[in-house]
């Protein structure tokens, strides 16, 4: 555990000490090192006026769940009037779940900004950890991101505890572990990486970790943060973390032997390692008809093709290849270019980040104005701009079908990828024609292959080529069919189910 | 370090030294769909047909302009004359969605074959278009009709040459590829669709051509023209263009018309028709026999005949193999003995029989070919009568007499 290694934290050297014997004395560094701030709540008791015997309890104004200190701990320690040793308060007078032993300083502290309520006593030298935490946080609702029409409604939240909760719930095994850290100095964010015990590769498991503690920074604020610090091709578009805000996909990667990483404070969760296919699946893929879902894994695969290519590929044809169109259509495309004052390549470009700059004028503005913004876009951008002559009119087409192209994605981040390499590709299109096409896409390919996450070579399982995965990849077999894990995720424990079990339960029951 | 720079070197002079530099905008094209070469005293003529794709697209066009343009330009080689026409024509010709190639009936009947040099040896020219030569017109002339519905006069040649090669059958498609294999293999011997032009040449290449509904000058094809030694010497007509046809294994569709016993005609749907050329030698002397199996339809009767009988459609076959038997008769017979051209590849049926023997009657043998009988067997049979038996009207009448 990282805890009291950083820089930032000199200013309270004092608190590695332990507590000390007199309440008084506690309360006052307390106070001085929490800078007195107003949403520390001490509130001191005197709990047996013949001998004096004062009490505080700390918690953090918000944090903490009110009712629970006044009902459970102020409450029952007024009643209790004969023993105020530590032992005897935890044992016989706490009605509150969970009470931890705190001897240090920073422990406090630790524990106080957690939501956790803290009970001290005076000459003693140890208080009690309660467990109150109680911060206001939204409740599980649909997920915004990722929607589809059949399956679970649920997603996660920003609070771990309800997220890993979620997990729990879909997957009762003992063996689902987790693992926590404490990462970021100052912000102390909690980081749990959640596996299957005994699906899981234990060296994939291990290396999580390890990358996990080699962070060294003083904030985490969203899981964006611990994607770039573990990821292995750092100067990829590519990710090669998947993340999702759905406990069901979360589930499913489990059971294939992927390892979550859950970060407090953003409902999106890591997934490791992060296969190029898991971009192109979605989770209803598995709730739907096998054969409808193949479908639509080739719909999208083709869709990331043409999001890719299809602009490069038009500025190539037009103005290399002319001969490759029927002559008709090479009729069409020339009339309506007649009097386009650009060259292609000029043309797709203005149109391309037109669009990148409506797409994110859209994202980012205020939701009452966004009509305003897509009559713009529609209007004027497009309509006008084609009757002016300044595009044509295919152009347009093509924008679009690339913008569409590129909403297929089930995840976001693959979409962003594709978005970037548009622009270098229909550069180079334009220089060397369909060659330059071919030769981008090449090192794009190229790239694919080169990359590792955890271990596992990125483009599995077509390169290198897996036939006995194929079953969930390009094409979705039946569910009776998907008998084993995906083969280098792991190998210890490949088989999900047997085919012929129940058959065989069937015949001895009836026989 | 160093040798991931050397590999990044690599790869940009890859890119540097190879691709398209070719570049060439849309708008900077000039389209040519048709190409036309007659001979002139010192060389040759060319015609381009250029298409203004906004007078051809789908929307509105601008103002009544003529949807190609043509230009002329003579020179001395096809290929100089072609490099000439940037003086004239607004930009550079472009070849590749060439559709169809026009030979002068003069250049076709001194030498054709220098020309399809260029045409097969340039680069741009894609080899899908066709060729067909002009009759008694010039190529020049061919290319300047305008033509309804098809805006493109070019895409009005092939189209209407497609369809009546597919159920005509008096014309072939005949692309670059095709003539020259043929060409070299028969010794130079070909035979090439000819169009001709039908109603005045000046009302032609107006644009009133198209703005009434019966188009005063149209383009038409006539038959196919015979080569010999690259020269053309002569020019079927429809019906022995289709007797070709039939030995060329080339009918898709056609229709013939038979006579009814008594009087009135029957026509007939060919919808399918194959051809088997057979050689063999008898001693030395060669022996070729074409074999051709017809399926057919009734198509249209013009006579009193009952058709649900059996007797009858034994006629209809037996009438229409002779009818066909005839018409092959008289194509052959044109062949061997009016024009003494193997157009069609005997030869080469023979030579690939017994290659030996070949040789030895390789040298004479349009001679041979000129003077051999030729057995002709076709097998006719009727596969349907359309959608009714015997025609309602009509067997009423009859049944009252």
């Amino acid at each position: 555990m990282s805890v009291s290694k950083g820089n930032d934290t000199s200013h309270i050297n004092a608190t590695e000490d332990c507590l000390h014997r007199s309440l008084a004395k506690n309360i006052k560094i307390i106070k001085q090192t929490l800078g007195n701030s107003d949403d520390i709540i001490i509130r001191q008791l005197v709990i047996d006026e013949a001998q004096n015997q004062s009490i505080a309890i700390l918690y953090i104004d918000g944090l903490s769940d009110k009712t629970a200190i006044s009902d459970a701990i102020i409450d029952k320690l007024l009643l209790n009037t004969n023993d105020f040793t530590i032992e005897h308060i935890k044992a016989s007078c706490l009605t509150i779940g969970d009470v931890k032993d705190i001897t240090q300083f920073m422990t406090l502290y630790q524990t106080l900004l957690n939501g956790d309520a803290v009970i001290l006593i005076d000459n003693c030298v140890t208080g009690i950890a309660t467990n109150t935490k109680h911060a206001k946080d939204r409740a599980v609702m649909e997920p915004s991101t990722e929607s589809v029409i059949r399956g679970p409604r649920e997603a996660f939240t920003e609070t771990l505890r309800t997220n890993t909760a979620l997990i729990r719930r879909k997957i009762k095994s003992p063996n689902l572990w987790i693992k926590s850290r404490i990462i970021g100095e100052v912000t102390q964010t909690d980081v749990s990486v959640m596996y299957i015990n005994g699906i899981a590769s234990d060296k994939i498991v291990a290396e999580v970790l390890a990358r996990l503690d080699r962070i060294n920074t003083d904030s985490i604020l969203e899981s964006g943060y611990i994607e770039s610090y573990i990821q292995d091709a750092q100067l990829s578009l590519f990710p090669t973390i998947y993340n999702t805000e759905r406990p069901d996909v979360i589930a499913g990667e489990l059971l294939d032997g992927k390892i979550a990483i859950l970060v407090d404070g953003t409902p999106f969760v890591l997934v490791v390692p992060a296969l190029f296919t898991s971009f192109l699946q979605s989770a209803e893929d598995y709730y739907q008809n096998w054969m409808v879902s193949t479908l639509i894994r080739a719909l999208r695969f083709f869709g990331i093709s043409l999001a890719l290519v299809a602009p490069s590929l038009y500025v190539a044809i037009t103005t290399f290849h002319q001969e490759m169109l029927p002559t008709p259509m090479l009729i069409s495309i020339a009339s309506q270019r007649e009097g386009v004052p650009f060259p292609a390549i000029v043309e797709a470009l203005i149109m391309e980040v037109a669009f990148e700059v409506l797409r994110e004028a859209g994202l980012r503005m205020p939701r009452t104005i966004g009509p305003a913004v897509s009559i713009v876009g529609t209007l004027v951008i497009g309509q006008a701009a084609v009757e002016a002559g300044v595009v044509s009119a295919v152009m347009v087409i093509i924008v679009a079908l690339t913008a569409i192209c590129s909403f297929l994605f089930p995840a976001y981040g693959l979409s962003n990828t594709v978005r970037v390499l548009r622009f270098p590709l229909m550069i180079i299109a334009s220089m060397f024609g369909l060659f330059g096409v071919m030769f981008g896409v090449m090192i794009i390919l190229l790239h694919l292959c080169s990359i590792r996450t955890f271990g596992v070579p990125y483009l599995s399982p077509f390169a290198p080529f897996i036939l006995k995965d194929q079953k969930d990849a390009f094409i979705l077999f039946p569910r009776k069919a998907l008998l084993t894990r995906p083969r280098l995720i792991n190998q210890k424990n490949m088989v999900r189910g047997h085919r012929y079990i129940a058959i065989k339960r069937r015949n001895q029951r009836d026989g | 370090m160093h040798k991931l720079q050397l590999i990044g070197c690599l790869l940009i002079v890859s890119l540097l030294l190879s691709g398209c530099w070719s570049k060439r905008e849309l708008n900077e094209l000039a389209i040519v769909t048709a190409l036309g070469i007659d001979k002139v005293d010192d060389g040759f003529e060319i015609s381009i047909q250029i298409v203004e794709p906004s007078e051809i697209s789908a929307k509105q066009p601008s103002a009544g302009r003529s949807p190609v343009i043509t230009y002329h330009e003579r020179g001395k080689t096809v290929f100089e004359a072609i490099r000439k026409i940037t003086t004239l024509a607004a930009r550079k010709p472009y070849f590749s969605h060439l559709q169809i190639v026009v030979i002068g009936e003069e250049l076709a009947k001194s030498n054709m074959v220098d020309v399809l040099d260029f045409i097969s040896r340039d680069h741009e020219f894609r080899n899908d278009f066709n060729i067909i030569v002009s009759h008694e017109v010039n190529a020049k002339e061919v290319l300047s009709i305008l033509t309804p519905i098809e805006k493109i006069p070019a895409s009005k040649m092939l189209n209407s040459l497609q369809a009546s090669e597919k159920v005509w059958g008096s014309v072939l498609t005949v692309n670059i590829d095709d003539l020259i294999n043929t060409l070299s293999n028969n010794e130079e011997s070909a035979v090439i669709s000819a169009i001709t032009m039908d109603g005045s040449k000046s009302l032609g290449m107006s644009q009133t051509n198209v703005q009434q509904a019966e188009t005063s000058t149209l383009l038409k094809y006539i038959g196919l023209a015979i080569f010999k030694n690259g020269q053309q010497i002569g020019l079927l007509n429809a019906e022995d263009s289709r007797g070709i046809s039939y030995l060329d294994n080339k009918i898709e569709s056609t229709v013939e018309i038979i006579s009814c016993p008594k009087e009135g005609t029957l026509t007939t749907e060919i919808t399918h028709a194959q051809t088997k050329i057979k050689g063999r030698f008898e001693g030395n002397m060669p022996q070729l026999k074409v074999q051709i199996t017809i399926e057919q339809n009734v198509g249209e009767v013009e006579c009193m005949l009952n058709l649900g009988e059996k007797k009858t459609i034994e006629m209809i076959n037996k009438r229409t193999e002779e009818l066909i038997h005839k018409r092959i008769e008289h194509t052959l017979q044109i062949l061997q003995q009016d024009y003494q051209v193997d157009v069609l590849s005997f030869g080469e049926v023979l030579h690939r029989k017994d290659p030996e023997k070949w040789k030895k009657i390789k040298k004479d043998w349009l001679a041979i070919f000129s003077e051999m009988p030729i057995h002709i067997e076709v097998n006719v049979k009727t596969q349907a009568l359309g959608t009714m038996e015997n025609f309602p009207v009509r067997n009423e009448k009859n049944m009252g007499e």
